[in-house]
C-alpha cells in the first residue's frame, strides 16, 4: 500500500512537470534577433496540412489543431444518473442534510 | 534600450496564460507558429481582441504581429487599471475568456479598474458571467482581496451568435495576496443559482428551475434560483437561455456549474451548416446541470473543475509562504496553468494524491509577487 501511494506521488508531478529534465513547453531563452530565418526549409514545403501538431492538444473536441483555450471542462457524456439511490448514498455526506455522526 | 530578451513560445494553446503571466511576471515573450498549418493561420479575432484589452490596461506594452498573424510578440508593460475603460470583446468569444485574465491583472495593477465589456455574456465555452459574480469573485476574497469595489454587474445580456450583451467590471487594487491553507471543503449547506433567458419565453426558466429542483430535493431543501428574464435593449440581439448554479459549503466553498444553449455562431471554420440545430429543451438543461453540479460536489475539491487554473495561479502569486490545497482530480486546463506558472514564475508545487478521498493534495510556496505598478499612498 505505501509503495502504490508513493509511486502514484511521483507519477502526478511527474504528469505534470515532466521527467527531471525535459520540459512539455519550450522555454528557450534567447537573445532575440531580427531574424526571421528559420521560417521553413524547402524539406517541408510539401508538408501534409495538420499533420506534425496533432497531438499537442490535449485532444478534447472541437478537431481543433491547436487545443482551444477554454477553462470550462465539463464531459456531457459521463453525466450519472443522479435519481439512482445507491449514487445518492456515495455523496449523501456530502451534505449538510447526510449523516455525519461519524 | 539594450537587447530585450524574449521567452520563446510556440503554437496558439494559452495565450491567455501566456500573456497574463508574461505581463505579472514582466518577461517579454515571443509566439511562433500560431496556427501556421491552418487553413486560416495566425491569430483569431478573440485572441486579437484580447491584445488590444492588454494594450488598454497598461502603459507602454508592445505588441507586433506578423502579416499572417503566426507569429507575435509581446512586451508587457505597466498595467495602469483606470476608469471608465471600455472594450468590445467582439461575437468569437464570451466576455468570460476575457475576464478570467482581466481580474488578475485588475489586482496588480496601478488604479483601481473599472471596465465596461461588450460581447456575449452566456455560452458554452467559458463561464457565465453569473458565474463569475457567484463564484470567481468570492474565490478572490479567500486570498485577502476586499471586497469593497470587488464586483461585476450586468446590465444586459447577450447570446451567441450576436452577442449585445454588456457587462462592468470593478477590480480593486491590492500589495500582495494572503497564502492559504484551504484542504477542508465541508459539506454543501445550500444551493443558489440563477437562469436567464433572451429573447424566448420566461417560461423556460421556470421549467430548467423545475427540473434542476426535482434532482435536487434527494440531497438538500435548501435550494433557490432566481429568474433573470431579460427583454427589450436588455436582452441583446440573439436568443439564448441557460442556467448558472453554485452549491456552497459550510466550510466556505464555492462550486459552480453552468450551462448556456443558444444557436451556434456561423463558424469561421468553414463548415456550412444550412440546418439550424435543434436547441437542447430546457428540461433537459435543469437536469443536465443539476447531475454536473453533483458531479462536481462529488469530485471533492476546494474549488470546482473550471476554477482550478485560476486557484493554482493564486496560489503562486502568494507572498514566499506556503499554501496548501485541496482540489479534485487535476483538469487539462489546471495542468497546463501548473506547467506555465513554473514556466515564468519558477513556482513548483508539491502534488500529492489523498487516495482515501480521490482528491489531490497541492502545496506550494509563492513566488512573492509584489505590486509594484500600485500606487504609494
Amino acid at each position: 500500500m505505501e509503495r502504490t501511494v508513493s509511486r502514484q506521488n511521483t507519477n502526478l508531478m511527474q504528469l505534470v512537470y515532466g521527467k527531471a529534465t525535459s520540459t512539455p513547453t519550450t522555454t528557450l531563452n534567447e537573445a532575440q534577433d531580427s531574424s526571421d530565418d528559420e521560417e521553413s526549409d524547402g524539406d517541408d514545403f510539401f508538408k501534409p496540412k495538420g499533420e506534425g501538431k496533432k497531438n499537442l492538444g490535449e485532444g478534447f473536441d472541437d478537431g481543433n489543431v491547436n487545443a482551444e483555450d477554454c477553462s470550462k471542462f465539463t464531459n456531457l457524456e459521463n453525466l450519472k444518473n443522479w435519481k439512482d439511490e445507491e449514487l445518492i448514498q456515495s455523496i449523501r455526506d456530502r451534505f449538510v442534510t447526510g449523516d455525519w455522526q461519524k | 534600450m539594450g537587447k530585450t530578451t524574449y521567452k520563446r513560445l510556440k503554437g496558439s494553446q494559452n495565450l491567455r496564460h501566456r500573456l497574463l503571466l508574461a505581463t505579472l511576471s514582466s518577461s517579454p515573450i515571443l509566439i511562433e507558429d500560431i496556427r501556421a498549418d491552418d487553413t486560416l493561420p495566425g491569430l483569431r479575432q478573440h485572441e486579437v481582441s484580447l491584445l488590444r484589452l492588454f494594450d488598454k490596461v497598461s502603459d507602454d506594452c508592445v505588441v507586433e504581429i506578423n502579416e499572417t498573424g503566426t507569429k507575435l510578440k509581446y512586451r508587457p508593460g505597466i498595467v495602469m487599471g483606470g476608469r471608465h475603460l471600455v472594450h468590445d470583446c467582439g461575437v468569437s468569444r464570451s466576455i468570460g475568456y476575457f475576464l478570467e485574465p482581466l481580474i488578475l491583472l485588475g489586482l496588480f495593477a496601478n488604479k483601481p479598474l473599472t471596465i465596461r465589456l461588450k460581447g456575449i455574456t452566456n455560452d458554452s465555452n467559458d463561464p457565465l458571467v453569473d458565474t463569475f459574480r457567484s463564484t470567481t469573485l468570492p474565490l478572490l476574497k479567500r486570498f485577502g482581496v476586499p471586497s469593497e469595489g470587488l464586483d461585476l454587474k450586468i446590465e444586459s445580456r447577450g447570446s451567441p451568435p450576436h452577442g449585445g450583451g454588456e457587462v462592468v467590471l470593478t477590480i480593486p487594487v491590492v500589495q500582495s495576496l494572503n497564502a492559504v491553507t484551504w484542504t477542508d471543503v465541508g459539506m454543501v449547506k445550500r444551493i443558489r443559482g440563477v437562469t436567464f433567458s433572451t429573447r424566448v419565453s420566461s417560461q423556460f426558466e421556470n421549467t430548467m428551475i423545475h427540473a434542476a429542483r426535482g434532482i435536487f430535493n434527494r440531497f438538500i431543501p435548501d435550494v433557490h434560483i432566481f429568474t433573470d428574464h431579460k427583454a427589450g435593449t436588455q436582452a441583446g440581439s440573439s436568443p439564448g437561455y441557460g442556467i448558472s448554479l453554485v452549491a456552497e459549503t459550510n466550510a466556505g466553498c464555492f462550486i459552480s456549474a453552468d450551462m448556456a444553449i443558444a444557436y451556434a455562431r456561423e463558424e469561421e471554420t468553414g463548415d456550412i451548416e444550412d440546418e439550424k440545430k435543434e436547441l437542447m429543451p430546457p428540461e433537459d438543461v435543469g437536469g443536465q446541470i443539476a447531475s454536473i453540479l453533483l458531479g462536481e460536489i462529488e469530485q471533492g475539491g476546494v474549488v470546482d473543475s473550471t476554477h482550478q487554473g485560476l486557484l493554482f495561479l493564486l496560489c503562486a502569486l502568494c507572498p514566499q509562504d506556503v499554501s496548501k490545497i485541496r482540489s479534485a482530480k487535476l483538469s487539462p486546463y489546471g495542468i497546463e496553468m501548473l506547467r506555465h506558472i513554473r514556466d515564468f514564475l519558477g513556482v513548483k508545487f508539491v502534488i500529492k494524491p489523498d487516495p482515501s478521498t480521490g482528491t489531490v493534495i497541492l502545496k506550494c510556496i509563492g513566488c512573492g509577487l509584489k505590486n509594484l505598478n500600485r500606487k504609494v499612498s
